[in-house]
């Protein structure tokens, strides 16, 4: 038996871990390419993380939840491509409406996630897992499977422009990560979230309507990927039918790096921005040390592995 | 416990000293040895003078995961290397916002130039503004991109393709009948005149039906769903002009295993269809000069670089392949 220490080494790793990761790996692509560390390359990386920063922070309200949701790259392309056949300069429509227009098809397609999973009481795996086939059909119908360039110059700067030195798309994730923390951690609504994930039949007892929290998760994972594919169709200038494919799997990492519980309950939203940072970190890092994507993709599968078995030493104390 | 916590973190330094010792990398050699002659924001762009510094380029193609452009980026290197500059090979992962996100870490990485053979047309424009703007020049090669401040584009004429494919197929059916196209990803350069080719040359045979048309994204699995289904859907096709080899490859399987004997033409000259051509699985391929591509476009980015004038466009011709010639090709194609 482990002798009983002041300070609980194995816990503090258990649960900090991941930022120490975080460090390592920094300090790792710093020592080995000196660019990596300038401004420039890390609002480059910032920059491109900010979508799966988006999907990520709607990744961890449903899994507190104890939830999952597969379909949030089907909705990126959905938004996006909506937002883009609005955002059109033949259409007229002013850019913040096609960007309204991008929110509420995400905001629905999340609605009918959440109804079907929280009334309708179909597992969460197979709902979305539907949704992510349903909305990539609904994408590639409205698009006649063409990309739809030709959009207006004031949509084109959301995922393109710049506010002084800082890419919007890093402006976008802050503002969402600031309102996010505000909701799960002050709010009644959060502690709520928190507790179905942990105990939903002590949740309900409690007089939380479990059904309605449960949906609302969804809502909030759907308008997130909703932001996200507007980003996204602007910062390719186009929209793309095939935009968002396989993003849930990233969004997914970088929630359960961060040590966020895939049965739900017990996570943290710093957890999960230090997950979309490690993966970003990753990412720009092994792109400029020419590491081909093929390891790559090794590489991430393991520290996916190595993160989860690190937030398990939380769990194993008798 | 304490030991699977000592475990793990071994087990992560072990993979990450594997990484850096087994030369993964794509080029890790030369790159090591130059890390200390470079400082830190050092602008290379605006030289080439420095003999110490290596010049450095990048490029990113919209996929290394089939044959064709694994071939350009494999003579891309050859000749990088002939030519003693640094190339950094990316995979775009068939995603424009992978491709954008490359080019800025091209960018940051003082790359003083950049090829790009892009996924999308449109989608990839950005790529091109963010490069120039950051006084880097683009040369585009295989696939284009709808960018004015392209440097220049070295290529093969797809309309062409279409045609020479087309017009083969005409021949062997006597200006009658009834044909199925398949397609490559939509929005792409290569599909979006490959099938204006196929088009033009359609006009002249108004007794040659299309049936259907449909993507199957460059891939031989997707070609071959495609044709499975279309073998149910229609009676009788009397031939498939798919848009390159592998999805004609995949599409002449479902034929096969169909008990039926459809003639199928694609585009590339890729290994397997130099074989199909050979025992009569494919009746032709026009071939497309990947390595030759690959090799001229870094050989104009170096000449741009070096301060050179280059032209707008380079073309390389496309080749037809048939049961005659095909040893020919075999001993060309790498």
């Amino acid at each position: 038996m482990d002798k009983q220490k002041k300070f609980d080494l194995r816990g503090f790793i258990a649960k900090y871990g991941v930022i120490l990761g975080l460090a390592i790996i920094m300090i790792f692509f710093t020592i080995m390419k000196t660019k990596f560390l300038t401004m420039e390359n890390m609002l480059n990386m910032l920059r491109q993380t900010s979508i799966n920063g988006l999907l990520a922070v709607g990744m961890t309200f449903v899994v507190l939840t104890g939830g999952i949701d597969l379909s949030v790259g089907s909705i990126v392309g959905a938004s996006g491509m909506f937002a883009a056949l609005v955002a059109r300069s033949v259409t007229g429509v002013p850019w913040y409406l096609a960007i309204c227009v991008g929110l509420l098809v995400g905001l629905l397609l999340g609605l009918i996630n959440g109804i079907i999973i929280a009334y309708l009481r179909v597992p969460a795996f197979i709902a979305t897992l539907g949704m992510l086939s349903i909305a990539r059909g609904v994408t590639f119908m409205a698009s006649n499977a063409q990309p739809v360039p030709g959009l207006s110059p004031g949509f084109l700067k959301v995922g393109g422009g710049n506010l002084g030195i800082i890419p919007i798309p890093i402006l976008v994730l802050t503002a969402v990560l600031i309102v996010s923390y505000t909701v799960l951690y002050k709010t009644r609504y959060g502690r709520y979230v928190f507790a179905t994930g942990g105990n939903p039949i002590s949740a309900r007892v409690s007089g939380i309507n479990v059904r309605q929290i449960t949906c609302s998760v969804y809502m909030v994972s759907g308008v997130l990927a909703g932001l996200a594919g507007v980003i996204l169709t602007s910062r390719v200038t186009s929209g793309l039918a095939a935009g968002g494919e396989k993003y849930e799997v990233d969004a997914i990492a970088a929630a359960v790096i961060g040590g966020n519980s895939l049965s739900g309950g017990r996570g943290r939203l710093w957890g999960t921005i230090v997950g979309f940072l490690i993966m970003g970190a990753m990412n720009n890092g092994l792109d400029m040390m020419a590491v081909s994507s093929y390891w790559q993709l090794v590489i991430k599968g393991i520290i996916i592995i190595g993160a989860v078995m690190l937030d398990s030493l939380n769990e194993i104390k008798a | 416990m304490k030991k699977r916590l000592l475990c793990m973190v071994l087990c992560v330094g072990l993979v990450l000293s594997m990484m850096c010792g087994c030369g993964l990398a794509d080029n890790s050699a030369p790159k090591e040895q130059t890390q200390p002659a470079k400082a830190e924001g050092d602008s290379e762009k605006t030289t080439g003078e420095s003999e110490e510094e290596k010049i450095k380029i990048g490029i990113t193609l919209y996929s290394l995961k089939n044959e064709f452009t694994v071939r350009i980026a494999n003579a891309a290197e050859v000749k990088a290397n002939e030519l003693g500059i640094e190339l950094v090979v990316y995979d775009g992962n068939y995603d424009p916002s992978t491709q954008i996100s490359q080019v800025e870490t091209m960018i940051s990485d003082g790359c003083d130039g950049i090829i790009l053979n892009p996924q999308d047309a449109q989608a990839c424009a950005p790529c091109v503004d963010k490069a120039v703007e950051a006084g880097i020049p683009v040369v585009g090669v295989n696939t284009r991109v709808e960018s004015d401040k392209l440097t220049s584009y070295v290529g093969s004429q797809d309309v062409l393709a279409g045609e020479m494919e087309m017009q083969k197929i005409a021949d062997l059916l006597d200006g009658k009948g009834n044909i199925v196209i398949i397609e490559g990803p939509m929005g792409q350069s290569a599909q979006i005149e490959r099938k204006e080719g196929i088009q033009n040359i359609l006009e002249k045979y108004p007794d040659i039906k299309v049936l259907a048309e449909k993507t199957a994204n460059w891939s031989r699995s997707e070609g071959m769903t495609v044709m499975e289904n279309w073998l149910q859907a229609f009676d009788e096709i009397d031939a498939v002009v798919a848009e390159n080899d592998e999805m004609a490859l995949g599409a002449r399987e479902a034929i096969k295993a169909s008990g039926k004997d459809i003639p199928a033409i694609g585009v590339d000259g890729i290994t397997d269809a130099l074989a199909a051509v050979e025992e009569g699985n494919l009746i032709a391929s026009i071939f497309q000069d990947g390595a030759g591509q690959g090799s001229k476009a870094v050989e104009v980015l170096y000449d741009v670089i070096k301060g050179k004038d280059v032209d707008e466009n380079y073309w390389i011709d496309f080749e037809e392949v048939i049961k005659d010639n095909v040893d020919e090709f075999k001993k060309r194609a790498q």
